[in-house]
């Protein structure tokens, strides 16, 4: 039996937020792999730097920040009311 | 061994006269080179509790194997003497065509000794020096100097300078080559303290031959390749300035001085924004194939101005001082590049005065003059104070943070934000705890890049038990200590599957060593070790490991918590619970041989 999606808020930092046009978003997935397929259909920009068409999923130096939590999981599951940040993996300056 | 020239060339300043210095291949391939080698000659060239502003502290600039074999991002120039600001190393990195030509003189690594009988650039070819009177060029900025000394002495000469807060001993004076800033711990302030304008170099030789020529080619090429994937796309597209409104939405952007870890105004400082309304080109370092130095313009009626930008400009002269105008941002930044200061430094020890101004606790000169949380034009005001060291109050700033409020002290020093006397980058530790054990315990004082430590706090490791987190600091730590020596750029690290077996391939392929991935993880290790050693010898104990009293509680981590991963740290190490390096463990890292008393001291 299909599971249920969910409303969920995504907000987009960074080169992904560049790429989308947007910072916020409302989407339905029911885990976060569902959710890049959806992020990709509605922002085809952001295939190739931050999901991998190959794959269905994030290129590495990106993750999902759900609820607070860091995850590159894709079979993290999104409930109701849940809060996804999509965003560059962090660095700091060089020198 | 292949990818060296095997020798230093030690530069006595008031002689004006150079000796070679042999460096012997055991050295290299226990620390590499870059910020190794420098760490290593400045121990054995420094005397024991070496005062910073004196003659005695040496200036060490050194490169790597990597430099000059077409490896992209190699092109690192390591700086490492005693910080004017923490009295422990000061070590510092820039990205310029100054180290492929100190490369071609045919020496790995200058030290400068002694003070110049007056204010001199030294001139360097190949293997002679000399001293030329630089009374012309005083008072002007770090890029002007480079341009005329390039028009006197010809374009294939490469300069790195100081500008006016150099001379004037700022404590966080920069080094400025190439427009890149090494900045962090005021090596300016060194220079300058030696009577030194600037450094001019021109080497007319050939980089030392590689290993094995065509596969060092090869993998250059396959470097280059991945360093324009995905993973260095954010870099390339937006640079660092992306990370502040992110950080804000976590809670984790430093903001008035660190009491709180959002900026209301986030969005109006936005990297997003800054691309889409200020951007004016994008840049590389020499010999780099990513390019993630954005510069942007001001948009408002003042004079038109353009700047590099990064991150941690954004944040020293932005939120940490409550300004929310990105004009106002990039004139700061501005001015930090004219002066040659450290835009961290500088915007923390501002932020610091702010502070002072909303108690009610006097400062010097005029109150008028004062900076205030959210006054743009203060801030700009307070920075050339300090630059030229103008009014008591420049000069109480000029001196950073710790000092200033040991001077002006009630209770001043509770939101003084530095460890070790150096002004805390941008990340609130108030919920990363990687980062509160990497700023208090990395050598340098609180430095983000060292240990990179917010990686883990920015993961699915966040929530690891304490000896998790402290060994996968120490880890962390040691892959940017090796980055630092070969040298490659951080922003390269994850173009690496496995680093540290795909860096000592190259390594091998370059000079000829055949260490193994945990070897060079070791050489790492043994790096940092060496910088902590140089701390020891300058005084360090275990109170210098710590954060700033704010940080300390609900508004920052638990003390409990940050002594306990301190203390795992520590194990981790191999070190006593009060942070001291057994001997057994200098055996055991392969150090004891490094550290050969010498004339000098070591
Ligand atoms: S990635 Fe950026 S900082 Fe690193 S070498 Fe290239 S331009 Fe310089």
């Amino acid at each position: 039996m299909a599971r249920d999606t969910s409303m969920l808020s995504v907000e987009f930092y960074g080169l992904p937020a560049l790429l989308a046009g947007r910072r916020r978003v409302e989407a339905t997935a029911p885990t976060l792999r569902a959710l890049v397929q959806v992020l990709a259909e509605r922002f085809p920009a952001l295939l190739g730097t931050v999901i991998d068409p190959s794959e269905g999923w994030l290129n590495r130096g990106y993750v999902f920040v759900v609820d607070g939590r860091f995850t590159r999981d894709p079979e993290t599951e999104l409930r109701p009311g849940t809060e996804v940040l999509l965003v560059a993996a962090q660095a700091g300056g060089v020198r | 061994m292949h990818g060296v020239h095997g020798r230093a060339l030690v530069v006595d300043l008031a002689s004006g006269t150079a000796q070679p210095f042999p460096i012997p291949d055991d050295v290299f391939r226990r620390v590499l080179g870059g910020t190794g080698l420098a760490t290593w000659l400045l121990l054995r060239f420094a005397p024991p509790r070496v005062d910073p502003q004196s003659p005695a502290n040496p200036f060490v600039l050194a490169t790597g194997p990597f430099i000059g074999t077409g490896l992209t991002t190699s092109s690192k120039l390591a700086i490492a003497t005693t910080s004017p600001q923490t009295g422990f190393i000061g070590d510092s990195l820039t990205s310029s065509y100054f180290a492929l030509v100190l490369r071609r003189t045919g020496f790995d690594a200058l030290v400068l000794l002694g003070q110049a009988p007056d204010w001199s650039v030294l001139l360097v070819e190949d293997d002679r020096v000399s001293l030329r009177p630089a009374h012309d060029l005083l008072g002007l900025d770090p890029e002007e100097t480079a341009g005329r000394l390039r028009a006197e002495f010809g374009r294939d000469l490469r300069v790195a300078a100081i500008g006016r807060a150099g001379e004037r001993l700022v404590r966080f004076a920069a080094v400025v080559n190439d427009g890149r800033l090494a900045g962090r711990t005021g090596p300016g302030a060194v220079l300058g303290t030696k009577r030194l304008k600037a450094i001019a170099i021109r080497g007319t030789g050939r980089f030392p031959p590689v290993a094995d020529p065509a596969a060092v080619a090869r993998a250059a090429r396959r470097l280059a390749e991945r360093s324009l994937g995905p993973e260095t796309a954010k870099y390339r597209e937006l640079g660092t300035v992306a990370n502040l409104v992110f950080f804000s939405r976590l809670g984790v952007l430093p903001t008035r001085n660190f009491a709180a870890g959002s900026f209301p105004a986030a969005e109006t400082l936005a990297g997003e924004r800054l691309a889409t309304a200020h951007r004016a080109d994008r840049q590389a370092c020499a010999a780099c194939t990513v390019g993630c130095e954005h510069h942007f313009r001001t948009t408002d009626d003042g004079p038109a101005t353009t700047v590099r930008l990064e991150y941690e400009s954004l944040f020293a002269l932005g939120s940490l001082c409550g300004i929310d105008d990105p004009n106002v941002v990039l004139r700061a930044a501005a001015l930090c590049d004219r002066y040659g200061m450290d835009a961290i430094s500088a915007g923390g020890t501002v932020a610091w005065a702010m502070e002072c101004v909303e108690r009610g606790i006097a400062l010097p000169g005029d109150p008028a003059e004062w900076p205030r949380f959210g006054d743009g034009r203060s801030l700009l005001r307070t920075l050339e104070a300090i630059g030229e060291r103008r009014s008591p109050l420049g000069d109480l700033l000029a001196e950073g943070s710790r000092r200033a409020a040991d001077i002006v002290g009630q209770g001043s020093h509770a939101w003084a934000m530095h460890v070790k006397g150096l002004e805390l980058p941008g990340y609130h530790p108030r919920k990363l705890r990687a980062m509160a054990l990497g700023f208090a315990v990395t050598p340098r004082g609180a430095c983000h890049n060292r240990t990179s430590a917010y990686e883990i706090d920015f993961s699915e490791r966040a929530g690891d038990e304490v000896d998790r987190i402290a060994l996968a600091t120490a880890r962390s730590e040691d892959r940017s200590a090796v980055l630092d020596a070969l040298p490659l750029c951080k922003f390269l690290r994850h173009c690496f599957d496995d680093f540290f077996a795909e860096a000592a391939e190259l390594l091998r392929l370059v000079t000829g060593l055949a260490e193994s991935a945990e070897e060079l993880r070791t050489a790492g290790e043994r790096i940092v070790t060496l910088k902590k050693l140089f701390n020891l010898r300058q005084g360090w104990t275990r109170a210098d490991d710590t954060l700033p009293e704010r940080l300390l509680g609900p508004d920052g981590i638990d003390p409990a918590e940050l002594e306990a991963l301190v203390a795992a740290y520590y194990r981790i190490r191999g070190w006593t619970p009060d942070g001291l390096v057994p001997i057994t463990r200098l055996h055991e890292l392969g150090i004891d041989p490094l550290l050969v008393p010498t004339t000098s001291g070591c």
